[in-house]
């Protein structure tokens, strides 16, 4: 057994213990699940050791992530393990204990106010409203990136206690919290960075939903391919018929596609350097076929995958979610093919032999 | 996801890379030089022996074959990266295309060590060109209700009647493979009693007729054999043992970059427009057309490494088949929306040409190699579901 498989495992039957919920305004999201993970130590893998982390690989928190995703746990794992942690040591600013969830936010109309000068890490003051916070209101600590202070190239990355905060009540079509946190004159320490590492920073955080959508994405597959399987009308199983096998292997190829690619970005990743095209392909892929899969899979599913008792929807309200979240499909395409022709016009082939 | 869909990462390969530098210097120098044009769909259309034949000086030809052979004993993944390399250029490669991804494995499998001998080496010289000879016209889906016949006489040899039909190239190409049956057909065993043969497409009695494609050109035919003596020897593989074979060879023929490069060309030509325009709406359907061609990369990459392992994924080859044709077609009407141009052969416009002749080639993507509707079944199999 491989590493990866036993975190899987662990992780797996931590789940079980908390299937799939729907989230409800007064449950917005699962704590139970969150500290169960917590105390087995897995909301710090692949972050250091020294750093206060549990150690192990990239690949070890892509595992844990895709785990939490097909399973639909309501936990800011993906957040916390492949972009608020990552990008704080990546800044050489500290990492908050693992056990208490941290998340990750782009706020491009914070102003950013620099306490003290000096290069590296420092201390900044915040004010501005930020926007679609993914799990606002449950992580205490966001991750923000934000523009610099005027006439400074790049942008501060800042780590903001809001545990004192209210945050707007705003959720995604999952009913995950997707609110927003008002920051006034907030203290925090942070760092500078340059305007590549900025953007490096925003496609991991489109790269985490894309892996997090792969999860899914087969999950969904998988669930259908049972149910079809399992469900007769005309006296046989629906996968006997062919316009159903049809169907499914169309979910098949978009879900093959989507993994293969993921794959090869995080690959890209976890080998250093500039995976902003690899993330950007990742996520408009999946987020194609997100379409294709979601609609057939509720489309075999009948009437039943309709219902809020069937688990289902778990998945494809996260789909129809995620795929719009950390950069769409439009923006995400628009810097890939601008990325890929960098080099000129006759450039694009030798590029997109390059990306990942 | 199911086992038998899944294949696992392909390791990155630095040999690859070199040998991928290398092709991209040759087509620089060629294209310069004037020696061939981009074109769409090439594989099919673009028949240039001349051409073959410096691919076979290079040692890109039969590049995984044993030495012995007059084969380079690469991986499959240098492979691959020379092959997506002559597609993205356009270049033309239909002359050795069926005899360097399928014929020569097939013998390589299944031939006798005098047929390998004979054939491997000249095929590795860009010299020998192959048809498939499957198709009839009454079996196209239903491959395993072929009815042309072979039938031993007396000094062994095999006489054949019949006509096979699609036949890409068969009036530039030496030898076709095809598929006969060797005994009658048995309701109660539809894939028994048929057997291959390796048939010279220069003996008496065998007919070639052109039929034409959609733009007038001339790449498939029908193959008419009457009382063709072939001789005895030239059985390949197995008597009866020739269902299994097709399908066998079909992880070649359905996994390649020519799934889903065939317009590449057009794509390339796209690219320069908005690289030009540098127009939102355009800059949005080029990163989905990317984002598409770098997924299914990674999934034909997948399938080079597992031949690499020796592995015989027909079933996730029949599913990159599948997303990589429905991708080629798409990719035209996606272009489409966001261009104002009318297609044409003949306009001074490359994009214009480029997609012209994608959008005239393109009933054949889905079809040719088995239709998607087929490969479907196939992935549902995969899927557990037959
Ligand atoms: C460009 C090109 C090159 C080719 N080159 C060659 C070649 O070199 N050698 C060769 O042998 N053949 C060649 N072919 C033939 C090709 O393999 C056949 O066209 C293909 O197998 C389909 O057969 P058909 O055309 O007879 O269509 P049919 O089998 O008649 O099918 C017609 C339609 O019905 C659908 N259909 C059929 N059966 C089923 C079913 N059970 N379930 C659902 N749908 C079904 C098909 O998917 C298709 O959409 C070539 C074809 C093309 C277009």
């Amino acid at each position: 057994m491989s590493d990866q498989d036993l975190v899987v495992e662990t992780v797996r039957d931590i789940l079980t213990g908390f299937e799939p919920f729907a989230l409800t305004a007064d449950r917005r999201w699962d704590a139970g699940l969150w500290s169960a993970l917590a105390d087995a130590g897995l909301t710090g893998v692949g972050l250091p050791e020294e750093a206060g982390g549990s150690g192990g690989e990239l690949a070890d928190a892509v595992a844990i992530v895709r785990t939490l995703a097909a399973g639909a746990g309501a936990v800011p794992v993906a957040e916390q393990l492949l972009v608020a942690g990552p990008a704080l040591l990546a800044a050489d600013l500290d990492l908050p204990s693992p056990e208490e969830p941290t998340t990750f936010a782009i706020a491009d109309a914070v102003t950013v106010h620099p306490v003290d000068d000096g290069d590296g890490p420092g201390r900044f003051t915040l004010t501005g409203t930020v926007p679609d916070v993914a799990w606002a209101g449950v992580a205490s600590r966001v991750v923000v990136l934000a523009p610099a202070p005027g006439g400074i190239e790049g942008a501060v990355l800042a780590l903001v206690d809001v545990s004192s905060l209210p945050a707007s009540d705003a959720y995604n079509l999952a009913g995950e919290p997707r609110g927003s946190l008002v920051l006034e004159q907030a203290a925090a320490s942070g760092a500078l960075l340059s305007e590549t590492r900025a953007g490096e920073l925003r496609a991991r955080y489109a790269l985490a939903r894309a892996v997090q959508l792969a999860a899914a994405l087969e999950q969904v597959l998988a669930w259908t391919v049972q149910y079809a399987g399992e469900r007769q009308q005309f006296g046989r199983p629906l996968g006997k018929f062919q316009a159903i096998q049809m169907e499914l292997a169309e979910m098949a190829g978009e879900v093959t596609a989507v993994t293969a690619l993921t794959d090869a970005a995080v690959q890209a990743l976890d080998r250093g350097g500039n995976v902003v095209l690899a993330a950007a392909a990742a996520k408009v892929r999946a987020g194609a076929a997100v379409e294709v899969v979601a609609r057939l899979a509720h489309q075999v599913h009948g009437a039943i995958g309709f219902t809020q008792e069937h688990k289902l929807h778990h998945l494809t309200r996260r789909l129809w979610s995620w795929r719009d979240e950390a950069g769409s499909e439009l923006v995400w395409s628009r810097v890939l093919a601008s990325g890929l022709l960098a080099d000129g016009p006759d450039g694009l082939w030798p590029a997109l032999t390059r990306v990942v | 996801m199911s086992n038998a869909l899944t294949l696992a990462p392909a390791p990155r390969s630095e040999a690859a890379e070199q040998v991928r530098a290398e092709v991209r210097e040759f087509l620089a120098a060629e294209l310069a030089a004037g020696t061939f044009e981009t074109h769409v769909d090439t594989w099919l259309s673009g028949v240039d022996p001349v051409f073959s034949r410096k691919l076979g000086e290079r040692g890109w030809l039969g590049m995984t074959w044993p030495k012995k052979y007059g084969g380079h004993e690469r991986s499959a993944m240098e492979r691959y990266a020379v092959t997506e390399e002559l597609l993205a250029a356009g270049a033309p490669v239909a002359a050795h295309w069926i005899a360097d991804r399928q014929s020569g494995p097939n013998l390589l499998t299944y031939g006798t060590e005098k047929q390998r001998q004979e054939i491997l080496p000249r095929i590795v010289a860009g010299e020998c060109f192959f048809v498939i000879g499957m198709s009839e016209p009454d079996s196209g889906s239903d491959l395993a209700s072929i009815r042309t016949k072979a039938v031993r006489n007396a000094d062994g040899d095999w006489v054949v009647n019949g006509a096979k039909v699609w036949t890409s190239n068969a009036h530039h190409s030496h030898y076709g493979i095809v598929l006969v049956r060797t005994a009658p057909s048995d309701p109660a065993h539809r894939h028994a009693g048929m057997s291959q043969l390796l048939i010279d497409l220069s003996l008496p009695g065998i007919t070639i007729n052109p039929i034409r494609i959609l733009d007038g050109g001339h790449h498939f035919n029908e193959v008419v054999f009457e009382d063709v003596v072939v001789p005895g020897d030239m059985l390949l593989g197995e008597e009866g043992n020739g269902w299994h074979q097709v399908t066998a060879e079909l992880a070649f023929e359905r996994s390649g970059p020519e799934r889903f490069l065939s317009t590449y060309p057009l794509v390339a030509e796209f690219g320069r427009r908005v690289a030009d325009s540098g127009d939102p709406a355009q800059l949005a359907v080029l990163g989905r057309i990317s984002a598409r061609v770098l997924a299914l990369r990674q999934m034909s990459l997948r399938i080079a490494a597992a031949l690499d392992r020796g592995e015989l994924p027909n079933i996730p080859a029949a599913l990159v088949k599948d997303v990589g044709t429905s991708f080629e077609g798409d990719v035209i009407e996606e272009i489409r929306k966001v261009v104002d141009v009318t297609p044409s052969l003949d306009s001074p416009d490359p994009l214009a040409r480029a997609l012209a002749e994608a959008q005239l080639h393109a009933p054949g993507y889905t079809l040719r190699g088995g239709t998607n509707e087929i490969l479907r079944g196939i992935v549902a199999r995969g899927l557990g579901l037959r």
